[in-house]
């Protein structure tokens, strides 16, 4: 794996194989699943983003050794297939306020746009933005759409949008320059919300390699 | 114990601590207190453990009304408070503390004796209002504080030691580690990039500065988006520099040319608007110094 040191307690790591999409993913979720308590000691934080994983060390002291002690323990872990992906159905009212300006975009019509959303298989590349909003790779080329030039002050949470390739669902209200297609009111992030044994990662719905697909509310 | 009661918010009051760590990897930045080595101070002079959660102020305005004996250190921006900055004492009931005129700096601290008790939400008591994490204050709030620690000196109060109170009006060269596509700007705009004088843009905010002084050319071609670091020096196509705050996406498209150095990070936060900065490579940096000795 490659690496590249990001300061002088941080470094990036490319875990992807090259043009192997599904292997890349699988190792994703390994990694994502692989809790903070698994991971080296010396470990303070793992970002992961498509290809990469930033590991931030606990301090600048550790950072020699624990280079190779981090690789060795990517190497360890397992790729967790597709098949053992957690799967998700977010119900969506296809009513956002671009639906039909994408519409006309791609000369399609608006029942056309739901149904090759809502066709459409998706996996969270990526979680970022803000607290647990995912990065769908998996939209449909035809509904590829540039983000907006301005962008709104305003988006709410559960806004179903399209930024370039990918979708994503709004997990807060916040500015932002996506098309928003639709709405769900399945909360992506809710801070009142825990797992059944008071963990507040209960909060956070979804988790980097996680399948996603939605469906239109008649 | 209730202790203050906020009388107006000013241009903004947040409750702050070190931050939160463990939970980027689903999208939550970093959050805290913007400057550090000033946070850090303001818990230290009354005695508080260094994640105490302590009080965040933005430039100037805010006033607070003293409900309870209570001791109160101010560090960081100068405001023009009651107490002078980098300092501790002790208040009565029914006396203000008000903020009205900032001379220096852009964040002001408040820590109270026994820490001002709030939610923590993932390890942390530092709101995040973007992310849906707690709301900054609002006149009227109330604020309670903990228990005094016992190891306060019985003494009017106390003080920082000259070398640790900052004049932000002179900030010393602000120090950079490459970015991890450092190597992919030409030669031509890291130099630039170096020999440029720096300000802060007044369009920053706790999730990113931005800088203006000179415009560089990032890289051709597009890149896919990666875990960013806070400090970090991102260049959009626009050519204007971005520097990543702790309140800033965890995930980023655009080339980093530079990281600030988290001892130099705290003195890049407090420049104002206007007030003109320079980086230097931390290798060249060290050189220079021994140059200079």
């Amino acid at each position: 794996m490659q690496w590249t040191p990001y300061g002088p307690k941080a470094v990036l790591i490319r875990f992807g194989v090259d043009g192997d999409a599904i292997a890349t993913s699988a190792r994703a979720r390994a990694i994502a699943a692989a809790s903070k308590n698994d991971a080296p000691r010396a470990v303070a934080e793992l970002t992961i983003a498509f290809d990469q994983v930033l590991v931030e060390f606990r301090n600048a002291e550790a950072f020699a050794d624990a280079v190779p002690e981090i690789l060795d323990w990517l190497g360890t872990l397992d790729p967790v297939p597709e098949d053992q992906a957690t799967r998700h159905e977010i119900p969506v009212a296809y009513d956002g306020e671009d639906l039909e300006e994408v519409a006309e975009r791609h000369g399609l019509s608006v029942g056309d746009v739901i149904a090759r959303h809502a066709a459409a298989s998706y996996e969270v590349a990526m979680l970022g933005f803000s607290p647990g909003f995912p990065y769908l790779n998996g939209l449909d080329q035809s509904l590829w759409t540039p983000r907006r030039a301005v962008p709104r002050a305003v988006i709410r949470a559960g806004a179903i949008a399209i930024g370039g390739s990918h979708a994503g669902i709004y997990s807060v209200a916040s500015p932002g320059g996506w098309n928003v297609i639709g709405h769900t009111t399945v909360r992506i992030f809710d801070p009142a919300r825990r797992n059944p044994d008071g963990d507040e990662a209960g909060m956070f719905l979804l988790r980097t390699g996680d399948r996603v697909r939605f469906v239109p509310l008649s | 114990m209730d202790c203050l009661r906020i009388v107006s918010p000013g241009l903004g009051a947040s409750v702050q601590d070190p931050g939160r760590v463990g939970w980027k990897r689903l999208g939550v930045p970093p959050g805290g207190s913007m400057d550090s080595h000033a946070s850090g101070w303001a818990n230290r002079l009354v005695g508080n453990p260094e994640d105490a959660p302590l009080l965040e102020l933005l430039l100037q305005g805010v006033e607070f009304e003293v409900l309870a004996p209570c001791r109160i250190a101010v560090t960081g921006a100068d405001a023009g408070a009651e107490i002078p900055c980098w300092y501790s004492r002790d208040f009565a009931a029914g006396q203000r503390l008000r903020f009205p005129k900032n001379r220096a700096g852009l964040w002001t601290y408040v820590a109270v004796a026994g820490g001002f008790v709030a939610d923590r939400l993932l390890g942390s008591a530092s709101v995040y209002p973007r992310g849906g994490i707690g709301r900054t204050l609002a006149a009227g709030d109330v604020l309670a504080c903990g228990a005094m620690a016992d190891r306060i000196p019985q003494t009017a109060g106390a003080w920082a030691w000259w070398a640790e109170r900052r004049n932000y009006l002179n900030p010393p060269l602000i120090r950079l580690w490459p970015g991890p596509q450092w190597e992919a700007f030409d030669e031509r705009e890291r130099q630039a990039f170096f020999q440029a004088e720096w300000e802060v843009s007044s369009r920053s905010d706790r999730v990113g500065y931005r800088l203006e002084g000179a415009r560089l050319n990032p890289p051709e071609g597009a890149m896919i988006s990666e875990p960013v670091l806070v400090g970090s020096i991102q260049v959009p196509p626009n050519g204007q520099p971005i520097v990543t705050m702790r309140d800033g996406p965890t995930v980023g498209g655009y080339p980093k040319v530079a990281l600030v150095d988290e001892d130099s990070l705290p003195w890049l936060v407090q420049c104002r608007p206007g007030g003109r900065f320079q980086f230097v490579l931390v290798g060249d940096g060290d050189a220079a110094k021994v140059g200079i000795g």
